[in-house]
């Protein structure tokens, strides 16, 4: 190391640390296609940015052990363009809105946002964990260095993907086609009112034909808090029509009695089995998730 | 919950309750007018019906 070059040995680091974090960035774009649209230039977009995430994180162990302290300080400038990855996701989502076939919503648009901005940390912090392990693991052997290091990277990302993923409607709840009955202008699914809006006959015949319906049942009752939640029936019935198109009409209503949630609208493709499956596969929001758990908590020593 | 829906036009047979202002109200000559008219101005307006008890039309609209 002298006049400023880095060595060899740190070059390799940065590298490898940089590629590993690129290819976690990678790894969690394709786990996350179901929420993320496959345009390509979106999918570039967010790997361009993951490949800056962890050239940062790859890059910060060398600058403190040549005593570049400056260097340092790019990470809080990293931090303030992950925020702005959040709020581009969330602007551009948010412009979309008026495109889609229903609404995604406010919650589900933040759930993604921030999913976005974590996945750039998850990338930083791999990439920061291969490069202090490959500074760690001294041997004579490169190549044996950079299979550790790559190795400690991949098991931090498996921790950190575990840790970080969310549940979905299917972990808390059984999805069940609904038995749909209009009545003059009325709809019911399962004998629960939905709507009095098939004023018309065509409209009337239309859903009678080629409507479709799931019915949510929370496995607990205290479940029914989240499914009940406005943003998140909106997401259910999002991610629901995107799967299956939107012909006419889509309604979600909720039921007390037993917390049960009604998804009905007349799809473009009539497919019960993929309706469900969509269905459960809905993430459960960041933002409506309660923890039952600790909401028995005794925190403050009250009886 | 923001849902601002508008009332478009309220399509009746009985005189008496065409009073005038906003929405639109419309007075039709008989059950089939009164259908096909309540079903052309939601086609225009990409609206929804809601057929009342008392056998009024509402034509209503939903922001996208």
């Amino acid at each position: 190391m002298g006049d400023g070059m880095l060595s060899k040995e740190y070059i390799i680091v940065i590298v490898t640390a940089t590629i590993v974090g690129t290819l976690a960035r990678l790894f969690s774009l394709k786990a996350d296609l179901r929420q993320y649209p496959s345009y390509p230039n979106g999918y570039l977009i967010n790997l361009f940015v993951g490949f800056i995430a962890a050239a940062v994180g790859a890059v910060a162990l060398p600058a403190l052990l040549t005593k570049n302290f400056t260097a340092i300080t790019f990470l809080t400038v990293a931090i303030q363009q992950f925020r702005d990855v959040r709020k581009a996701e969330r602007d551009s989502l948010k412009d979309l809105e008026n495109t889609e076939f229903t609404k995604r919503g406010d919650a589900y648009i933040d759930g993604i946002a921030k999913t976005f901005e974590a996945r750039n940390y998850i990338s930083l912090i791999v990439s920061f964990m291969t490069a202090i392990t490959m500074l760690l693991v001294k041997t004579k052997m490169v190549t044996l260095e950079i299979l550790i290091g790559a190795i400690v990277g991949f098991i931090v990302f498996y921790l950190i993907k575990r840790y970080s993923k969310g549940k979905s409607i299917g972990d808390i709840a059984d999805v069940r086609e609904g038995k749909i009955e209009v009545r003059d202008s009325e709809l019911f699914v399962d004998d629960l009112y939905v709507t009095n809006l098939l004023g018309t006959e065509n409209g009337q015949n239309l859903f009678q034909k080629e409507g479709i319906a799931v019915v949510i049942y929370p496995r607990e009752r205290h479940f029914s808090i989240a499914l009940d939640n406005f943003g998140q029936r909106q997401a259910i019935l999002f991610d629901a029509a995107r799967a299956l198109g939107v012909k006419r009409y889509s309604f979600t209503r909720k039921e007390y009695a037993e917390g049960r949630i009604i998804i009905t609208f007349v799809p473009i493709i009539h497919d019960v089995n993929k309706l469900i499956e969509s269905v459960k596969n809905t993430p459960l929001l960041e933002s409506v998730k309660k923890s039952h758990s600790v909401m028995q908590t005794n925190l403050v020593g009250k009886e | 919950m923001s849902k601002n829906i508008e009332i478009i036009a309220f399509v009746t047979l009985q005189k008496e309750k065409v009073l005038g202002g906003n929405p639109l109200l419309l007075l039709a000559a008989n059950e089939e007018d009164q259908k096909q008219m309540t079903q052309d101005i939601a086609k225009a307006l990409k609206a929804d019906v809601v057929k009342m008890k008392n056998g009024d039309y509402l034509v209503i609209s939903h922001p996208r």
